[in-house]
């Protein structure tokens, strides 16, 4: 067993990825508090944001221009989806809606391989200012665009947790996601809500795509899939709190790194989100279950 | 020239991702595109060295064509195109030329999806309906494996560039590259030989690793140094832990040396820069793969001189030999379908299609599976200008005739040699196999 020393630099690692699944998690049960939709493309829309900022990096774009066009490129593509897409599927089981995204996944991701190929074996990253500062924590450096992740999904917390409590047009959204038709017959202007929702979880894609392509690797396949760790996140929180599927993403990212230094279990460190998921699902569910018999007998 | 491609269907996830893990498997993204269009020769200059392609320069070949064929694997994440595109545009030029005694080149590239049954399939088509009587320019993850026992009963002999273990420990087929193995035997052996007090072998998590991993275990134990093999699932999402498992692993006098595709070892060399790990260790290694001028420009200057990278071809912005000059007109006259512009992949495409030209050269009489295949076996020490050694088929029951190579290190966002042809070490069993059976 390795001793505290040595498990002592993957917290730090631990926290930083956990921050990564974060984001993505967060943004995607925003998404699914606003309008009840698991947005899989999530992770498709932030890597085609962020390979388009590094072509217009290359190309000679000013970064901040390039690191703009990025968020916007997430914010224009998740809303002209829920615009197109969303009222023809808003009567549809959940569960098709989820599908439903899993198409604009499949087509970015098409697209991404189509206009930046691997041919050649090319490899491409986007190194953000915040990466050369930072600080030393034991023997590990830690840098600012690993701090400015985590904070990143903090504020999303904090600010989604507000807005969507406290504001009207969150209170329009909590009410549109159970029930879109009632909510449209109490005066609520549906689509401009909808709209707005779309185009808030868009702009968290793109601006999370940008920092994960730094964070992570700025790899089509990488990005687009990060979103199935992360969603074990927001399972973990049955997507209705946005907080516990924080705590839960940061909670993956520290298990799954402390067990990194345990050779006998390191190999099987990428299982941690699917295990931790598949027990908080089962968990509650045999306790429904155990209830259920009591109340029958 | 007639390239068929098979769309690739829908595949899911999983399909993709288990993918990605076989090229990093086979350390194949194989490597350089150091894409420096300034080094490419202005289409006039090229134009007359072009004119060297052949015999006749500047005349047309028109007699029956001489029907070839290829396998390349193309794929969401990874393809080899750029190799069967080069040999093409080769093609292109000899028949541009002359020919091969008045008769041009008809090559029939077919692409496949990592399936069994589709690459099997696509080995008899060519064989059934094209009738080639030559096989160049194979690259793919699993066509060596499928297809070797099918050329084996025809008699073809191939010339490839490897990367599942059939290519190298069979009898009719025979690379231009070293593959996975015995590059990273040279990375390993280039650490050992700067006296590192142990070496941290990564690579990825996927089948075929035991193979890879047995060369550089074989060349530690012999030098008495101790090796930890480590495997890590691909695409990387943790690249940070990987860098810190490593260097906590090596020790402060110790090497890492990774096998992996480009984007995965950037991954982990920039993770391990931003933790501020790279002086941790006393030295980086990485099989070829991390050859690109691109890799060197990503991570900057804390590298140079700090990772070395096995090199299986001759480093194409240092060398201006008449090869070298010839492979640049080629790619600026004819290889437009070639997307990685200079670099190894397009070098080997270059070198396999040199290979075939000069047997094809050699047959007297007509163009059959037979005499075809009978001058391919019979090419013996041919200089391609792209390897450390002269290129030989011969009739061994194994083939690893690029056993000599370059290493590299990163140069202010270049790679340049660090140090140049040294052979790989007989201590590998498969080395010393190749050898004994080719007489060395």
């Amino acid at each position: 067993m390795p001793s505290w020393a040595d498990f002592q630099p993957f917290i730090v690692s631990g926290l930083a990825l956990g921050g990564v699944y974060a984001l993505s998690g967060v943004g995607m049960v925003v998404l699914y508090q606003a309008t009840g939709v698991v947005y899989l493309a999530f992770g498709a829309v932030g890597a085609m944001g962020a390979l388009i900022a590094w072509s217009l990096i290359n190309a000679g774009t000013p970064e901040w221009l390039a690191w703009l066009v990025c968020v916007l490129f997430g914010g224009g593509v998740t809303l002209a989806y829920g615009m197109v897409f969303g009222p023809p599927l808003a009567r549809r089981d959940p569960l098709v809606k989820a599908v439903a995204t899993l198409g604009l996944t499949l087509v970015l991701f098409g697209l991404m391989d189509l206009l930046w190929t691997t041919n050649g074996g090319q490899s491409r990253a986007i190194t953000l200012p915040t990466d050369n500062g930072g600080f030393t924590v034991g023997q590990i450096q830690v840098t600012w665009t690993q701090v400015i992740g985590l904070a990143a999904g903090i504020a999303i917390v904090v600010v989604t947790e507000v807005f969507l409590r406290y504001t009207k047009p969150g209170t329009a959204m909590r009410a549109m996601a159970n029930d879109r038709e009632i909510t449209a017959t109490l005066g609520v202007p549906v689509r401009r809500v909808e709209a707005a929702a779309w185009f808030g979880c868009g702009v968290i894609a793109g601006a999370a795509g940008l920092l994960l392509a730094d964070l992570v690797a700025l790899d089509a396949t990488t990005l687009t899939f990060l979103v199935i760790s992360s969603l074990a996140a927001a399972l973990i929180a049955q997507l209705r709190s946005i907080v516990l599927t924080f705590v839960a993403a940061i909670a993956i990212g520290l298990i799954h790194d402390l067990i990194t230094p345990i050779q006998a279990l390191s190999n099987y460190r990428d299982m941690t989100p699917f295990v931790l998921a598949a027990v908080a699902l089962l968990v509650p569910a045999r306790q429904q279950l155990l209830s259920q018999s009591r109340e029958e007998a | 020239m007639k390239i068929r491609q098979r769309a690739p269907g829908a595949r899911g996830a999983a399909a993709l991702v288990a993918a990605m893990g076989l090229v990093a498997a086979a350390g194949c993204g194989s490597s350089s595109s150091s894409n420096s269009p300034a080094k490419t020769p202005k289409p006039s200059s090229a134009a007359s060295l072009t004119s060297q392609c052949g015999t006749k320069p500047g005349v047309k070949a028109t007699g029956t064509p001489i029907p070839l064929g290829g396998i390349v694997t193309n794929q969401p994440g990874t393809s080899f195109t750029d190799i069967a595109n080069m040999a093409n545009a080769y093609f292109t030029c000899v028949n541009n030329n002359g020919g091969i005694n008045g008769h041009p080149i008809k090559y029939y590239i077919e692409t496949e999806q990592t399936k069994p049954p589709q690459i099997a399939g696509d080995a008899a088509q060519l064989v059934q309906t094209d009738h080639v009587v030559g096989i160049v320019g194979n690259t793919s993850i699993l066509e060596c494996t499928v297809d070797h026992s099918y050329w084996e009963k025809l008699g073809f002999f191939i010339i490839d560039s490897g990367i599942a273990p059939e290519c190298y420990s069979t009898s009719n087929s025979a690379a231009v590259n070293m593959g996975p193995r015995y590059s990273s035997d040279g990375a390993v052996q280039y650490a050992l030989a700067q006296h590192v007090s142990k070496v941290v072998f990564d690579q990825s998590a996927v089948p075929g690793t035991g193979y890879i991993a047995a060369g550089p275990a074989a060349l530690a134990k012999a030098a008495h140094t101790p090796i930890v093999q480590l495997t890590e699932t691909v695409p990387i999402t943790d690249a940070n832990s990987v860098a810190i498992k490593e260097v906590d692993a090596a020790g402060p006098q110790g090497a890492v040396v990774l096998n992996f595709t480009p984007p995965e070892a950037l991954v982990i060399l920039q993770a391990a820069q931003k933790l501020g790990l790279e002086n941790r260790v006393k030295m980086w290694g990485c099989s070829t793969p991390c050859n690109t001028d691109f890799l060197a420009h990503a991570l900057g200057p804390k590298w140079n001189n700090k990772l070395f990278v096995n090199a299986e071809l001759t480093p194409p912005d240092s060398t201006s030999s008449p090869s070298m000059s010839l492979y640049k007109a080629i790619l600026a006259q004819y290889g437009h379908a070639v997307s990685g512009g200079i670099g190894s992949f397009s070098q080997m495409g270059f070198a396999e299609a040199e290979i075939m030209v000069h047997a094809l050269e050699s047959v007297t009489g007509p163009y059959t599976v037979q005499s075809v295949n009978a001058a391919i076996k019979a090419v013996s020490s041919f200089n391609t200008g792209m390897l450390c050694q002269g290129w030989t088929y011969g009739s061994y029951p194994l083939h690893i005739p690029n056993n000599e190579d370059y290493t590299v290190t990163p140069d202010n966002g270049r790679m340049v040699t660090a140090q140049g042809c040294t052979l790989i070490s007989a201590v590998d069993p498969q080395i010393a196999a190749y050898r004994k059976a080719a007489g060395g």
